[in-house]
């Protein structure tokens, strides 16, 4: 439904050597609501921007439906008005000086042909009946809360039936139980409808939840794209391991490769990895593990248990945070069913879940470590 | 702040209130509230009361004991030309105010919203109206256009094309629309800034095209903007001096202003029917004022801002080769050519075309004129002496205000804030008469007619408003922490102010008060009505001269006002960013 082909942006006004938006390649399957997942200025609200038209690109092709609607090249640029698009914004952009009915009726209104107006009118009471505000309809939409204010963009959005909707960060302005409703609303709606959506955000646990596929970005570049499950357990790149919380890794050499997956010398210890990928015996390779995934105890229940010490613990209601000294590393380590704290300076052993432990080639490593990419979670996982 | 009131008298809660309320009547932030509220309740209602007094009096400053009365306002009202004088007025006044606000917020819409490579013309756009008084705007034009010799008339007639005739009430508008043009493109600066570029965004991803955009988002959103600007170009239009007098009066084009000076010109002076007229024109300047404040706050209400706001620049494409072509036009016409023409004028013996030829003569006698005539080095002297009182005085006035409003939650603050700002609603030329009325009729002790003082006293009423806008941005971005601990630390109040407030302000207080004398120099609508001989300051010097054809050596006079005030602007604008001062 949506395809860029080497999209770039570059940075407006000065000559930075680094893109907005770098060589994107990109397909949009149609009905799938897809997430633009990474950090502040990884480019994911450029590119949405380049979809809609609100910004030009430098170089690539941007298709929407098999219509080509921005092309530099051969100087092809379809005006965001002419796109058949809706979006939503992360401040809403709710126009105060309408009223709710009218700030949706007014993509029926410019439109052409031109509907009648009690045609335009129903069709904007059913829009707003899909997000639950059609007993608001006469309202001064400054009036509304937040909460209400982005179901009117929606409904905005919505009205004028788009190929593609897209929505930029529309739930970053709301509180926190809000934002679980509305996320899981707009899922609604989005399936319902069967619209090829374009989802925006910074924020892991929303991308996870909504998504039919993720993308993540940095830098300007698609790191990777898959299943959100697939992209939770076993990401292919440091990058989108880290982003996603996977905050333990250690250095090694592959050892082995047998049927139970490859066995993985780090330092003085050694895993067996299941997950190892396409590892070969003698490579360089990082082992990421999820705070999680290690089972924790005082006692040595078996030989690949490696032994450590607390060095210290935070408390959550529901778990314990500890961060485990193993020689020069340090791990984080998350406990559930740990009834009694442990305290600085005790002696505990820790047995990693073979299961969960992501292998990633040392020669990526490198290849993705340039200097303009270094987010704050590589900042962290590099002081360790 | 009114615990920590509680926390210097250890009163036990159970005490009663009364007592406490005495004690703390007698602190010093309360006698500063005292003193401050008195002070600005003179300086701004005892002129406007005057000349009330003198409208309703049957004689003022006459022998006679005089009766109470609506004579005055009979007389002035059924006057024949009376109906023309409004008209004409309003003519002037409104057409100004609506080719200001067009063109103001035309240009600030470029800049702001648009990538129209202009920002450096619009900084110095910004600084025109500090940098040109009115007064040597009007000459400069009055000398470019006057309809025989002006030099674009003179191009206009070798190119066989019509000339344009200033002495006319086109010729009027469009000289007054040069100085307040920039006035217009600040507010307009502010409007477009505040409102988020997504709300258009979101119209052109509904399918509205840029044009329909533009009209039922952009200007609808902006419009009580642009209408509040509309009714304060208005106000000041129908309350200055210099272009009713200069180019009006040869036009024989009367308002309100230019009736109310030759009223004054006349023996005896009908001082009824000028307080009349200056109730009359009172009253309109409040009512604009009131209605563009209403307006201001529906659209204060109106701007959402969320997290994601932002003022994107929509990318003009190749029309914004046009939007340069714009401010270079702009530039050229509103500052480059009146202070070319003024600097041209300086340089000659006697007014020559611009050519090769003139270049033989030029000259810097008419510098020396200005300190070998004894008049007009006094005058210099005379305005800077006025123009740095004024703003010394307003500054440490408007730092007191600012504190106690902003800081405080002392019951009558708002009073005190009102009253500060009172002296916006007053046109200067009705602070003039006012302030004239009140210290020739006063039963003082001391006569401050016919001395500087009575300047002083006028400039620094009518500069208090911009003084406080400098300084309640500026105090209330001292948090109130560093007061309390200052407190906590043992100060008495008048410690913390002097020790705290007063170094964390000081870019304010330096900028407030350059701003102050900027404001005071070139003030003419007021000074007018209260100078004797003597006492003129350069601005007043300039209409004399000016009136009597000295041109070469008025546009010198001219040429040191605008460097003086060139350095001093530069100076508030060096301050202000540096220090990051949001003024207005």
């Amino acid at each position: 439904m949506i395809k860029l082909t080497g999209l770039t942006k570059r940075y407006p006004g000065r000559s930075v050597t680094a893109n907005a938006v770098d060589g994107i390649d990109l397909e949009i399957p149609e009905g799938k609501l897809v997430t633009l997942l990474g950090p502040s200025g990884c480019g994911k609200t450029t590119t949405l921007r380049l979809i809609a038209g609100l910004e030009r690109a430098d170089r690539g092709v941007i298709e929407i439906g098999g219509q080509v609607v921005s092309d530099p090249e051969h100087r092809i640029f379809v005006g965001t008005h002419r796109r058949p698009i809706g979006i939503v914004f992360q401040s809403y952009a709710i126009w105060p000086h309408m009223t709710v009915i009218d700030n949706v009726m007014f993509p029926l209104r410019v439109n052409r042909p031109r509907p009648k107006k009690s045609a335009a009118r129903e069709t904007a009471m059913q829009a707003l009946d899909l997000v639950g505000l059609a007993d608001f309809a006469e309202r001064p939409a400054p009036a509304q809360s937040g909460g209400q204010q982005q179901r009117v963009a929606l409904a905005r959005a919505l009205v004028r039936e788009p190929k593609v909707l897209l929505l930029d960060e529309p739930l970053s302005n709301l509180d926190k139980g809000l934002r679980g409703r509305m996320r899981d609303e707009i899922r609604a709606v989005q399936q319902r409808l069967g619209i090829t959506t374009v989802f925006v955000t910074h924020d892991q646990d929303e991308a996870l939840a909504v998504s039919d596929e993720v993308v993540v970005m940095n830098g300007g570049h698609v790191i990777e794209q898959g299943l959100p499950q697939a992209i939770y357990t076993y990401p292919q790149d440091m990058f989108t391991a880290r982003f996603l919380g996977v905050s333990n890794s250690l250095d090694g050499v592959v050892d082995s490769v047998g049927p139970d997956g490859a066995t993985v010398t780090l330092g003085s210890r050694s895993m067996v990895c299941r997950q190892s990928g396409t590892a070969q015996p003698g490579e360089r390779v990082s082992v990421f593990m999820r705070p999680e995934s290690f089972r924790l105890s005082r006692r040595q229940h078996s030989e690949d248990a490696w032994p450590g010490t607390i060095e210290f613990s935070i408390y959550h209601g529901d778990c314990w945070d500890y961060h485990v000294r193993l020689d020069d590393d340090l791990l984080k380590v998350r406990v559930y069913q740990e009834k009694v704290g442990l305290a600085h300076g005790d002696s505990i052993f820790l047995e990693p879940d073979p299961d969960s432990a992501i292998v990633i080639s040392g020669d990526k490593q490198e290849a993705e470590q340039t200097p303009e990419e270094a987010s704050p979670a590589d900042a962290v996982a590099r002081t360790r | 702040m009114t615990l920590l009131a509680d926390k210097q008298v250890p009163a036990p809660a159970a005490r009663s209130r009364q007592r406490r309320s005495w004690r703390e009547l007698l602190q010093p932030r309360y006698i500063t509230l005292a003193v401050a509220a008195l002070v600005v309740a003179y300086l701004a209602l005892v002129p406007i009361g005057t000349m009330l007094y003198a409208s309703l009096r049957s004689e003022f400053l006459g022998t006679t004991p005089g009766t109470w009365t609506f004579q005055h306002y009979a007389d002035t009202f059924s006057a024949p030309g009376f109906g023309q004088l409004v008209l004409n007025s309003f003519l002037y006044a409104g057409a100004t105010a609506v080719v200001c606000t067009v063109f103001g917020f035309g240009l600030a819409w470029l800049v702001v919203r648009t990538n129209t490579p202009a920002k450096g013309f619009a900084r110095i756009a910004a600084l025109v109206p500090l940098i040109v008084p009115g007064i040597l705007n009007t000459v400069a034009w009055s000398l470019l256009l006057s309809p025989q010799r002006g030099p674009v008339n003179v191009l206009l007639r070798q190119g066989h094309l019509p000339i344009f005739n200033v002495y006319s009430l086109v010729g009027m508008v469009f000289v007054q629309s040069m100085h307040v043009i920039p006035v217009a493109y600040l507010m307009g600066t502010a409007a477009f800034t505040s409102m988020d570029s997504s709300l258009e965004e979101a119209a052109l991803a509904s399918g509205s095209s840029p044009v329909r955009t533009f009209r039922s988002i952009t200007l609808r959103m902006a419009r009580p903007a642009i209408l509040s600007a509309i009714l304060l170009m208005f106000i000041q239009t129908i309350s200055t001096f210099e272009v009713p007098q200069l180019i009006g009066v040869p036009a024989h084009h009367y308002v309100f202003v230019s009736r109310i000076y030759s009223a004054l010109q006349n023996f005896p002076p009908d001082y009824g029917t000028v307080g009349v007229l200056g109730v009359f024109v009172l009253v309109v300047a409040c009512a604009g004022l009131l209605l563009a404040q209403r307006l201001g706050r529906a659209s204060a209400v109106q701007t959402i801002t969320g997290k994601g706001f932002r003022a994107q620049p929509q990318d003009l494409g190749r029309w914004r080769w046009a939007g340069l072509a714009a401010f270079l036009l702009f530039f050229l016409v509103a500052v480059a050519l009146p202070i070319a023409m003024l600097i041209w004028s300086s340089l000659l013996p006697g007014y020559e075309q611009p050519s090769l030829s003139a270049l033989r003569h030029l000259t810097f006698s008419n510098f020396e004129e200005i300190v070998r005539r004894p008049g007009l080095a006094q005058s210099v002297k005379n305005s800077l002496i006025t123009a740095f009182a004024s703003g010394f005085i307003v500054t440490v006035l408007t730092a007191f205000i600012a504190y106690i409003t902003v800081k405080t939650k002392i019951r009558g603050r708002g009073l005190l804030d009102g009253l500060a700002t009172v002296p916006i609603a007053v046109p200067s030329v009705v602070m003039g008469v006012g302030v004239l009325y009140w210290y020739l009729a006063a039963p003082l002790p001391v006569h401050l007619y016919g001395s500087l003082s009575i300047l002083i006293v006028a400039f620094v009423t009518i500069t208090l408003p911009y003084g406080m806008r400098y300084l309640a941005p500026g105090m209330s971005q001292i948090k109130d922490e560093l007061e309390e601990a200052a407190t906590a630390s043992g100060a008495s109040w008048l410690q913390a102010f002097w020790r705290v407030f007063i170094p964390l302000l000081m870019p304010s207080l330096l900028a407030a008060f350059l701003y102050t004398v900027i404001v005071s120099f070139r003030e003419i609508s007021a000074a007018i009505f209260l100078y004797t001989s003597g006492t003129e300051v350069v601005s007043v010097q300039v209409y004399d001269l000016y009136s009597n054809g000295s041109y070469p050596v008025v546009a010198a006079l001219g040429v040191v006002m605008v460097v003086f005030l060139s350095v001093l602007a530069g100076a508030v604008r060096l301050i202000s960013r540096r220090f990051g001062i949001k003024s207005g």
